[in-house]
């Protein structure tokens, strides 16, 4: 049946995750030699070893195989499967490194997924799950994926080095996706916030606050920051505090901002007014490039519109992250789609950096686990 | 036929036509029907029931839903393929006859073979493939799958045939096309009553399995052999306006009917080994869905595939131009069937076919736009021409074997045509060819006189105005070059990305060519770099040797056997190796972004003088932040786009030294470089930059592509630097977008930079609160105005008339003024229309049509999006769409399917979805069909069709129970859906199949054996079979029980502690604990005391499991005339029937003759108390049984005297004649006795008689006399008064 030509190789354990994430989606196998090949401690680490677990916990028949090295990873996926799962992941990443994949994952399995990821909830690294939740699913929103299902919700708060945060994400599934026409932002009519503190003094987040509006407060009045500090066995393992920002627009784009406090022993200890004004200054940033979505969630987008029925998708994104332009080069080695691209240069407005106006025509994808009734 | 005393015309009593009548009748007696019944007589249709009406009123709202599709978005491209029309019938029906008549009929050509699809323009806007589809259910699969019409031939002298049939029965599992059917052999009717009677029965038995009122068309009979002309034309007009709904496969699924195949395999390989796999392309109209180049295909009879290379040819047999003529002309009317020999002279990327029919299937290209073919053919070209000329094959007959250039030694065949053209143009022959969509063949013909061709190219790209205007571009960059850290240029950054567009539509270039050139263009990259002059024409010229060393190449790898043919060719390479001038300009640019892409090295070198300007242009292009530093490791390859600019730019200045020098040249050059020119500028302007960066070439696809075809004459491998070198492939990986400088936000010009961000900014044209409301003042305060004004203006009140007149004589002053009135009074008008609009549909629009809206819209924008980009482009962002005429090459096909290929079987692409090309366990709903004789067995092969495919595979039947378990079945069930799980190709869900026992052989009865739909896909399933495990006690407590048996050991035991077990009884019980004594024994309690004779059962579920059985019917790949006689695995019965074995049966199975014991009971027994309650009645009677009779009351035996016993025989005797006597008296007696009582009943009668008589007498008398009193009553007074 599977023809040569039909698997995939690649060489680097960089991009892992788009294109373990491609693979299953397409149904291609894929072959990620020399991973860290050249590196003292050659192989996987542990939280792309965890990474892969979890792909197998959520689908059905996939073959894995990783040499005695692993330097060398085969995936042949199976079929998407969901269900309730639970799943501990490594606390070298955030949980926001395992939850982007699943937000690409989840409307494509047999059962409507309901997982329990365990580990770092917030870190300086990854997309925190605060962002994920107020900017990530607004665009699955976008594409039909909507309904009472789909919810992200922060138990605990798991703060690097020790973790111990939770999250329950659940997503219903869909059959096909919408094409979508997001070619206006809109005008940003108010600016949202969440200032998080575990195991520090819950002064910090009301001084992180102060200082994040006294940025924010010269463009828009609308702004309300929420103070969450928790408490107990919802705090974590490790002290931390950390702002999360979002900015919504008229027409329904959000766009996230966020900045953490430096690890427990790790670096120097971060001013909570300095987070603040740092974080609020990075929304700022993100709002000058733009966009229908923000540039943590583009290659979310472009895959939902690749996945989309044969009708023309349109979304009008900020500069392109380097992580989207090598998303795009995996769509069309793995689903033959170019997107087209057109440059809309800022002009005389007063309305941030280029934009970039990205168009394709989805490929007609059809959720194949979905059972029939 | 017709019948000699004609009818009398019957006048309407009913119907449209007698109520017109009536109404008019009723009109000329002057009654009219000025008022409908409504309003005459209110009464009669007032609200009699509220809940009547509401009911009535419910159904109609009901019905006009029923009517409603679900919304679909119409993807229908605006040239749509031709429509497949499938003719199909049993043998001998007139299938042919009638194709041909239909070809006949459109294109007034008479085709004497039909073999495979004709393709034919039937009208202005539509185009038709018919294809004959025989009774091979093999076929009959194929088509149905592809079909858009079906037209169903049935012999109406003999009835339907059960392939009419089975073909129903596929077509309406496979989305249900539409079906026309067709009556032919009517002419065999003698008697009209017979032939009407029988048209009659057919429709109607063929409206209740198509849809009543189903199309059914009568062919009367042949006329020489043909069918009448009039006839004919009406079927002909039918299917061409016909309208189809979209069917869900089909429109989800990008297919062809391929209507050409040729075989592109190395003579050499098949003489070294006949049996090697081929290479062949295939040709067709693209239906259905985009097709995307790469992709996986299904060949139904012979397998996958996945696409080697697609490319797109002019259109065989295009639609006329659009002209307002109702009519074709004759050049219009084209058919095009190369497998039936028919379609003219064939161009091809890297052959010419020519056919010597008389059609009109080879039209001379338009020399009306001649610039856009140039740039087209720039574009397309994918290899030099003397590449193409080694590998060009001329085909004499569509069905012969291409000739190479080697093999051709008289070209006197096709070489007249060629001329003919040639001489039109006299000396500048090669231009011509260049205009031409197949220009680099017909440029192939005649290479002696190609040389001055590089030259002539090179001005046409840059003579002309645009010459200084790329100078200028090109010095401006170069000092660019020099001055990294300027902030500016913005507009040559732009400029620059217009440049680089050619490489980028011609990326696909650089995979095709060998490796030969790679290495010589890296040098030219190396010596570009210097930018010195004498570098550049050293660029220019090296091309040309690598054009040599190409071709060099590529004869060595054809291995030519002709070593006669092979020295000419080497001849003529040699003298065209110029000839490839026009592509050496682009390859340059190609090659070196490749070069750029694969060297690393090189790269880096480049690096450090492009990061500044990378930076700059992205992703952060404004001015403020020059001195920005990102170093991103995987903008690496942006920076060699960005050289690859300044050598396009490079290339540009030597074109116009080129162009310089050729100022000389002829004057219709320079026109047409000049258009060629501002259509390249065009094209660049309409696509960035950003798009080459990200796909440019360095795409895993394609490098991929070029590890794997790089080999120097066969013998060395270019060894590439690897490409994680490119980027940090092992770096971290996170998506969030860092930055490493970020803007000051502390400074209000970068704070006003994103000031209209948000809602407090400034606000659009459109969209300012302020103006929107002024506007809307404006409109409301003179709305008036606008209406009297427009309208009424004689009647419009004075002041208003006064503004009226003050605004015409304002409007005579200034013209300009006027305008812009006339513009704000349009716009106010717009607007109000607008408004009305919305009001109005506000009340009217319903989620329907919402929905509907949507799709229209949606279907506007697919439209729109890239209609204003040439082909080229297009097939990149959407793949090749439907409509267009396509080649698709494929690699590893079987030999046996051109050995043995027969174009009277259709060969169908099917397009794969994604994942669709894998195995994994299917369920589906499944019925066996109502005609189909056996029931279906688990395990037994059977042959489903699904998608595109047809296979074998080992099925197993289950029933769902009602707690969800899959039971298995063996056999299906005669009457009802069931289950059926199998292994084999992944397809959606919602797909429906049908499977057939056997596809060799024709057996008369009906052949599909079952239907159904695809319900759910997975990678395990979970059917079970019971399983009774059974046990025996040994040791009985009084509930608890020791019961061994039923296990083997203390850990299969352990597996099912506390499960539910029973007896045969009834008594439930459980498993508690493995016992150690014997091996498997446990302990189990029960709700009872068990017995020893019990046997103790436990009901499981045992997993069975599929067998991985998939074997695709590859009957395309048997010989021709055998096609039919596939047969896959055989099933047990088969088997056993081909051996000879017979099945050994279970004697428990079998049945025997009940025998009945007879019962015993023992006797009842009633204690003697209860017996002494009893009353009497029933109190058991113990009277004793007359036992023997003691000896002393038994009475001896009487022996009698000889004379008592004649004593005894004598009064014997007497008594015997007494009785008889007796018995003879009575007789009498009772004989006179009925006499007597006869006797007695009739003077009964008598006497009744009598006295009725005398009744009656003294009846009437009294009747009589007393009228008499009545009379004498009545008259008594009167006459008392008298």
């Amino acid at each position: 049946m599977a023809t040569p030509s039909h698997s995939l190789s690649y060489a680097g354990c960089n991009f892992l995750r788009q294109r373990l994430v491609l693979s299953t989606l397409s149904g291609r196998p894929v072959k990620i030699r020399k991973i860290r090949a050249r590196d003292d401690n050659p192989g996987l680490r542990d939280f792309e070893a965890s990474f892969i677990r979890l792909l197998d916990k959520i689908t059905n028949g996939s073959r894995i195989e990783i040499n005695q090295t692993g330097t060398t990873l085969y995936y042949q996926p199976g079929l998407l499967y969901g269900g309730s799962v639970e799943h501990d992941c490594s606390v070298l990443r955030g949980i926001g490194y395992y939850l982007e994949s699943l937000l690409c994952l989840a409307p494509f399995m047999k059962h409507p997924l309901r997982i329990v990821l365990r580990g770092v909830t917030n870190d300086q690294v990854d997309p925190s799950v605060d962002v994920l939740k107020t900017t990530a699913l607004p665009v699955l929103k976008q594409f039909g994926i909507d309904g009472e299902s789909l919810e992200l919700k922060i138990v605990r708060r798991g703060m690097p080095p020790g973790g111990g945060g939770e999250v329950i994400f659940s997503c219903p599934i869909r059959k096909v996706l919408k094409p979508i026409q997001l070619t206006d932002p809109g005008k940003i009519k108010r600016i949202r916030g969440m200032a998080y503190s575990v195991r520090v003094s819950p002064q910090m987040a009301n001084r992180i606050v102060d200082s994040a509006r006294s940025i924010l407060n010269k463009f828009i009045p609308d702004i309300y920051i929420y103070t969450d500090h928790m408490k107990g066995i919802n705090s974590g393992k490790s002290p931390g505090f950390g702002l999360s920002l979002v900015a919504e627009t008229i027409n329904g784009t959000f766009l996230g901002a966020e900045l953490t406090s430096n690890p427990q022993g790790q670096g120097v200890a971060v001013l909570p007014e300095d987070l603040g004004r740092n974080c609020a200054k990075l929304l700022l940033e993100e709002i000058y490039r733009g966009g229908c979505v923000d540039s943590t969630n583009q290659s979310l987008a472009l895959l939902f519109m690749t996945l989309g029925q044969q009708d023309v998708s349109k979304v009008l994104l900020g500069p392109l992250s380097p992580y989207t332009i090598e998303f795009l080069r995996h769509l069309k080695s793995f689903f033959q789609i170019m997107f087209k691209i057109e440059t809309k240069p800022c002009g005389e407005e007063r309305k941030g950096g280029d934009k970039v106006l990205m168009t394709c025509v989805g490929i007609g994808f059809s959720n194949l686990s979905k059972t029939l009734k | 036929m017709e019948t000699k005393d004609q009818k009398k015309h019957r006048k309407k009593n009913s119907g449209p036509k007698a109520e017109k009548k009536k109404k008019r009748h009723l009109q000329d007696l002057q009654l009219g029907d000025e008022e409908d019944a409504r309003k005459r007589n209110p009464k009669a249709f007032a609200v009699q029931s509220a809940v009547r009406m509401a009911r009535s009123f419910h159904r109609t709202q009901d019905l006009k839903t029923k009517k409603h599709h679900i919304p679909v978005v119409d993807r229908t491209p605006l040239e749509p393929p031709p429509i497949v029309v499938v003719v199909m019938g049993p043998p001998k029906v007139g299938k042919s006859t009638l194709i041909q008549c239909l070809i006949r009929n459109f294109t007034r050509q008479k085709l004497t073979e039909i073999r495979g699809p004709v393709t034919i323009v039937s009208g202005k806007k539509r185009r038709l493939t018919i294809i004959e589809c025989g009774c091979d259910i093999n076929m009959m699969i194929d088509l149905a799958k592809v079909a858009d019409l079906v037209l169903m031939l049935i012999d109406a002298s003999f009835g339907f045939e059960m392939e009419t049939f089975e073909f129903l029965n596929i077509c309406q599992v496979h989305g249900f096309p539409k079906i026309m059917g067709v009556l032919t052999h009517l002419d065999s009717f003698k008697y009209n009553k017979q032939l009407k009677k029988a048209k009659k029965r057919l429709k109607h038995r063929f409206w209740t399995e198509v849809y009543p009122g189903a199309k059914l068309f009568y062919l009367s009979g042949m006329v020489h052999g043909e069918y009448q002309n009039q006839e004919i034309h009406n079927l002909g007009r039918f299917i061409t306006v016909m309208k189809f709904r979209p069917l869900t496969w089909q429109t989800s699924h990008p297919y062809i009917l391929a209507d050409r195949m040729e075989d592109l395999t190395n003579p050499e390989d098949i003489r070294t080994n006949a049996k090697c796999d081929r290479k062949v392309s295939l040709y067709g109209y693209l239906r259905g869905a985009h097709l995307k180049n790469k992709s996986q295909i299904h060949m139904p009879g012979v397998g996958d595939f996945a696409v080697s290379d697609i490319s797109f040819l002019p259109d065989p047999c295009a639609l006329p131009e659009q002209q307002k003529k109702r009519c074709l002309n004759e050049k219009e009317k084209l058919v095009y069937a190369p497998l039936s020999g028919v379609g003219g002279v064939l161009y091809d990327k890297d052959a010419v076919y020519v056919d010597l029919g008389g059609s009109h299937g080879f039209q001379e290209p338009d020399e009306a736009s001649p610039t856009h073919e140039l740039v087209q053919s720039l574009i397309s070209t994918h290899s030099t021409i003397d590449a193409k000329m080694a590998s060009s094959r001329v085909t004499l007959f569509s069905d012969s074997k291409p000739l190479g250039s080697e093999d051709i030694d008289n070209q006197g065949l096709w070489m007249p045509k060629e001329e003919k053209q040639v001489d039109l143009k006299t000396g500048r022959v090669r231009r011509k060819a260049i205009f031409g969509d197949e220009e680099d063949e017909s440029g192939d013909s005649d290479p002696e006189d190609d040389e001055e061709m590089p030259e002539g190219d090179r001005m046409e790209n840059s003579s002309g105005d645009e010459t200084e205007e790329e100078e200028d571009a090109e010095v401006t960059g170069k000092v660019y070059m020099a001055d990294k850290g300027a902030k500016r240029q913005r507009l040559e950054m732009e400029e620059d990305s217009e440049m680089d567009l050619p490489a980028f539509a011609d990326s696909d270039d650089d995979l095709e060519r060998s490796s030969g050139d790679e290495g010589e263009e890296e040098e030219a990259d190396e010596s570009s770099e210097e930018e010195g002059s004498d570098a550049e024409e050293r660029d220019n010229l090296e091309p040309k040797t690598i054009g040599k060393g190409n071709k060099a190449g590529l004869l060595h790898s054809n291995g030519l056997s002709d070593g006669l043919n092979l020295e000419k060719t080497m001849k003529k390479a040699a003298l065209t190796t110029s000839d490839s001038g026009h592509c050496t300009a682009e390859e340059a640019f190609a090659s070196e972004d490749e070069s750029e892409g694969s060297s690393s090295l090189s790269t880096e070198e480049k690096d450090s003088e492009n990061e500044a300007l990378v930076r700059k242009k992205f992703p952060k292009p404004s001015q403020a932040v020059s001195g920005q530093k990102r170093a991103s490791e995987s903008l690496i390859d942006e920076t060699s786009d960005i050289e690859d600019l300044l050598k396009e730019e490079e290339e540009y200045k030597e074109a116009s030294n080129y162009s310089t020098e050729t100022s000389g040249a002829l004057k219709w050059k320079e026109d047409l470089s000049r258009k060629a020119a501002e259509a390249f500028l065009r094209q660049q302007q309409a696509t960035p930059n950003l798009q080459k960066l990200i796909y440019g070439t360095v795409t895993e696809d394609n490098e991929e592509e070029d590890e794997a075809g790089e080999e120097l004459g066969g013998l060395f491998r270019v060894s590439q630097p690897a490409r994680e070198c490119k980027y940090k492939a092992d770096s971290l990986d996170c998506s969030r977008f860092h930055l490493e400088v970020p803007h000051d936000w502390d400074l209000e010009e970068v704070m006003d930079s994103i000031r209209d961000c948000f809602v407090t900014g400034k606000w659009e044209e459109d969209k300012d609160a302020a103006k929107i409301l002024a506007e809307d003042e404006e409109l409301y305060g003179d709305f008036e105005d606008l209406e009297t004004g427009d309208v009424h203006k004689g009647a419009s009140g004075l002041d208003t008339q006064t503004e009226d007149v003050e605004e015409e004589i304002k409007e005579e002053i200034d013209s300009s003024a006027e305008e812009s009135a006339k513009k704000k009074h349009l716009d106010k008008k717009r607007k109000l229309k607008e408004m009305f609009d919305a009001e109005y549909d506000e009340g009217e629009s319903t989620y329907f049509d919402d929905l509907k809206g949507e799709m229209h819209r949606q279907a506007q924008l697919n439209r729109a999006e890239f209609e204003d980009q040439d082909d080229e482009a297009r097939v990149q962002y959407e793949g090749f769409r439907p409509g267009m005429y396509i080649r698709i090459e494929i690699e590893n096909v079987p030999c046996e399917f051109v050995l043995n290929f027969d174009p009277h079987y259709p060969i169908i692409l099917g397009g794969l979805g994604n994942s669709e090309g894998s195995v994994g366990y299917v369920q589906m709903r499944l019925k066996k069909h109502r005609w189909y004789k056996k029931i279906l067995k688990s395990r037994d092969p059977i042959i489903f069709s699904v998608g595109w495919r047809r296979f074998q595979t080992i099925p197993l039947y289950y029933i769902e129970d009602h707690n969800g378990r899959q039971r298995l079945l063996k056999y299906t069930p005669q009457h009802m859906h069931c289950g059926a799980a199998f292994w084999g190709p992944i397809t959606p869900q919602g797909t429906g199949f049908l499977a057939v026992q056997f596809v060799d052989g024709t057996t008369p009865d009906f052949r599909i054996a079952a239907t159904g739909i695809v319900l759910d896909l997975d990678k395990s399933i979970k059917i079970v079979k019971k399983l009774k495990l059974t046990g025996f006690p040994y040791k009985i407590f009084k509930n608890t029980s020791f019961i061994k048996g039923m296990f083997n050991s203390a850990l299969e035991v352990a597996k099912f502690e506390g499960a539910v077990i029973r007896t045969v009884s009834g008594i439930r019980g459980q498993i508690k604990k493995a016992l150690r004594a014997p091996e498997g024994a446990f302990r189990a309690t029960f709700e009872d005391k068990l017995l020893m004779s019990d046997i103790v059962f436990m009901r499981t579920w045992y997993p069975v499991s599929i067998p991985a059985f998939y074997n695709p019917v590859t009957s395309l790949l048997k010989p021709v005339g055998e096609k039919d006689t596939w047969s896959g695995m055989r099933t047990t019965g088969q088997l056993r029937l081909a051996h000879r074995v017979k099945l050994k049966a279970n004697k428990d199975s079998l049945y025997k003759p009940i025998v009945r014991q007879k019962k015993h009971f023992n006797s009842l027994h009633i204690p003697k108390a209860l017996q002494k309650a009893l009353p009497f009645k029933t109190k058991p009677k113990t009277q004793a049984k007359a036992g023997k009779i003691p000896k002393d009351r038994r009475r001896p035996a009487v022996i009698r005297e000889p004379h008592e016993r004649k004593v005894l025989a004598l009064l014997d005797a007497l008594s015997t004649v007494h009785s008889q006597k007796m018995k003879k008296a009575k007789e009498q007696r009772h004989l006179h006795n009925k006499e007597h009582f006869k006797a007695k009943q009739k003077e009964e009668e008598e006497k009744l008689k009598r006295q009725k008589d005398l009744r009656k007498k003294l009846f009437r008398i009294q009747g009589q006399k007393e009228k008499r009193n009545q009379k004498s009553s009545l008259k008594g007074p009167k006459e008392q008064l008298k």
